[in-house]
């Protein structure tokens, strides 16, 4: 079997996980990162370095790989590889989403365009320069509204703004952020209407431009601001079934606007008596390790079934398990140093409960939102029902006991999961 | 099976004393191996600590416990205390080669003339911890504990070359408490240990 080309970040949570489904599945992977890998002198065919930015020559660099070695699909892990995984599966010939799709799907502005352009339900929005007058920009907004830096994910620099004081001093911390965080500095911040409802993710898959739901997460607990941090996740939904139908047609028709037709696609949106409408769509899998939670028929990982996908094989039989599922990504109660996770153990033994990983080692400086993104770890749980997993999850962090002492002035805010 | 010179002895018993500690052994045993040599455990233990399978050893005025997965290793072994400008502390020599098992030999071979010359550019080790029917234990240290990409350096790079060059080893188990790295997955800088707190 040719191999799969897995690009992902050389930080990326998912490399283990896509190694092991590539060992199930029995594919060889090349792995390709943004920076060498210390072992890749001794197995060079297993390795690429490749500049995710630089589009045009990466794309040349695997082009140039395959002539030597065949590449059976290129699969982007995270979110800074899908462009390139695009560009590079078009010149290869292999199934991908449209280059310019995937670019559609990677800004925030350009997917609102599209969705709106296409009739779907869409907040109003309207984008506004770092450097405009936040008092001046306010006065032309309508409340309550919420400011996204264009460039970040994950909910990190989303606020909510219900008054143009809120605007304004939100406006000047999301530009910090984005100033901070942005490679070049940002440009604009994206300002829509606040959508009320309930929040949702789902995991889908496309084939040849149909959309199959995989798993359709609630997020159980409110997200409305002023900042907008995930916590848990459940599947299957409680919603009905014409609210996930509703969900699963918004997501389909905005797949089908942006343009993408391959692949895994991971989408947040919001459901209220005016419909489903989308936050945002991106053309990979869920982020993190919140993937563990999704298993199908008899232990295939969600990243088995995407390596299956891509090499063409029939993945239509696979379903989820019978069990709900959940996770919970760890918020970061306050800032500060991290100096130890207790209740660990205790957390484990409540019923329901499969891991507590917590993914920042003791003595990191921990950010919460809105500057930060990541989250201080998972938790897992398998139950006979969505509201035995909630309950797990809950009971669990409760058990969890946090030492996080003053920040220092140092304290930067990295990147983290979607 | 262990000699204990009278310089270590009597540092012992010194020890022992300051500690004002009763009823004590001392517990001598192989933790590892690093870099081609034995990574010795030498440790005072209550006496209630001796297991049934444990290798005593009168030492005079103290007695040496020795795990019996330690024992085969450590036969003919001694222990001595040294004391000078250069060097200070106990000393061990140890006649027994420290991977008797020639696959184990072969891996370790292969850990440190490829792979770990390889890692450390990248602030990293590989430790062999055992191998047992086929399967090589490892464990992975410095920046390569917790690092986001262990997996990738394991199956794309350890696996990949310990197999092709010691075709008896089908299997390689990282043993590594990842959480206890210094960069586990998305982390501005390096340094930090486990987050877990008892």
């Amino acid at each position: 079997m040719d191999p799969v080309l897995l690009l992902m970040t050389t930080a990326t949570y998912r490399a283990g996980a896509f190694l092991e489904a590539a060992a199930r599945v029995g594919v060889p992977v090349v792995a390709g990162t943004e920076r060498p890998q210390a072992l890749a002198g001794l197995n060079p065919s297993a390795h690429l370095t490749l500049d995710f930015l630089a589009l045009a020559d990466s794309t040349r660099a695997i082009v140039s790989f395959a002539e030597r070695r065949l590449l059976g699909a290129v699969i982007a892990a995270d979110d800074e590889g899908v462009e390139l995984a695009a560009m590079a599966a078009s010149a290869l010939g292999l199934t991908h989403n449209p280059v310019a799709a995937v670019a559609t799907a990677r800004s925030k502005r350009r997917t609102r365009e599209a969705v709106s352009a296409a009739g779907l339900p869409s907040p109003r929005f309207r984008t506004v320069p770092l450097d405009e007058d936040p008092a001046r920009a306010a006065a032309r907004t309508a409340y309550p509204c919420v400011l996204k830096p264009l460039e970040l994910s994950a909910s990190r620099g989303v606020i909510r703004a219900n008054r143009p004081s809120d605007f304004v001093e939100a406006f000047h911390r999301v530009a910090r952020i984005a100033r901070g965080a942005v490679p070049g500095g940002g440009k604009e911040i994206l300002i829509e209407d606040y959508i009320p409802g309930r929040e949702v993710a789902l995991e889908g898959l496309l084939t040849r431009g149909n959309l199959r739901v995989l798993a359709l997460f609630d997020k159980p607990d409110p997200l409305e601001g002023p900042y907008f941090e995930e916590t848990i996740y459940v599947t299957p939904s409680r919603l009905g079934p014409d609210e996930r139908e509703a969900i699963a047609g918004a997501a389909a028709g905005a797949a089908r606007a942006i343009g993408l037709v391959e692949g895994p696609v991971h989408a947040e949106l919001r459901l209220n008596d005016r419909g489903a409408f989308l936050v945002e769509i991106a053309p990979r899998s869920i982020g993190g390790l919140c993937s563990r939670a999704l298993r199908f028929d008899d232990g295939v990982s969600l990243e088995e079934l995407i390596l299956r996908h891509a090499l063409g094989q029939d993945v239509e039989s696979l379903e989820r398990e019978p069990l709900a599922a959940g996770v919970m990504m760890i918020p970061i109660p306050r800032a500060g140093r991290l100096e130890g996770v207790g209740g660990r153990e205790e957390a484990l033994r409540v019923p329901g409960i499969e891991d507590v990983r917590v993914t920042i080692p003791r003595g990191q400086e921990v950010v919460p939102l809105p500057e930060g993104s990541r989250y201080l770890g998972f938790i897992f749980a398998r139950e006979t029902s969505p509201e035995r997993v909630e309950e797990a999850l809950r009971a669990a962090h409760r058990l969890l006991r946090f030492d996080i002492q003053a920040p220092s002035r140092t304290a930067q805010g990295p990147r983290g999961p979607a | 099976m262990v000699t204990i010179s009278d310089q270590a002895r009597s540092r012992i018993l010194g020890l022992m004393k300051a500690e004002k500690r009763d009823h004590v052994a001392l517990r001598f045993g192989v933790q590892g191996r690093h870099g081609g040599e034995f990574v010795y455990r030498l440790a005072f233990v209550e006496e209630s600590d001796r297991a049934a399978t444990d290798v005593v050893v009168d030492a005079g005025g103290f007695q040496l416990y020795v795990d019996a997965d330690s024992a085969p290793s450590l036969e003919g072994a001694s222990i001595d205390y040294v004391e000078g400008p250069r060097e200070s502390g106990f000393k061990i020599d140890n006649p027994n080669p420290v991977w008797p098992d020639p696959t184990a030999r072969a891996v370790q071979q292969v850990l440190d003339t490829e792979i770990n010359p390889a890692v450390a550019s990248h602030g990293g080790h590989v430790t062999l911890i055992d191998v047992k029917d086929g399967i090589a234990y490892i464990a992975l240290g410095g920046g390569c504990q917790g690092c986001g990409m262990v997996d990738v350096t394991l199956k794309q790079g350890i696996e990949v070359r310990v197999r092709e060059l010691v075709p008896e080893i089908r299997e390689i188990i990282d043993t590594t408490d990842h959480a206890e790295g210094r960069n586990p997955y998305y982390q501005p800088a390096k340094g930090g240990a486990s987050p877990f707190s008892s």
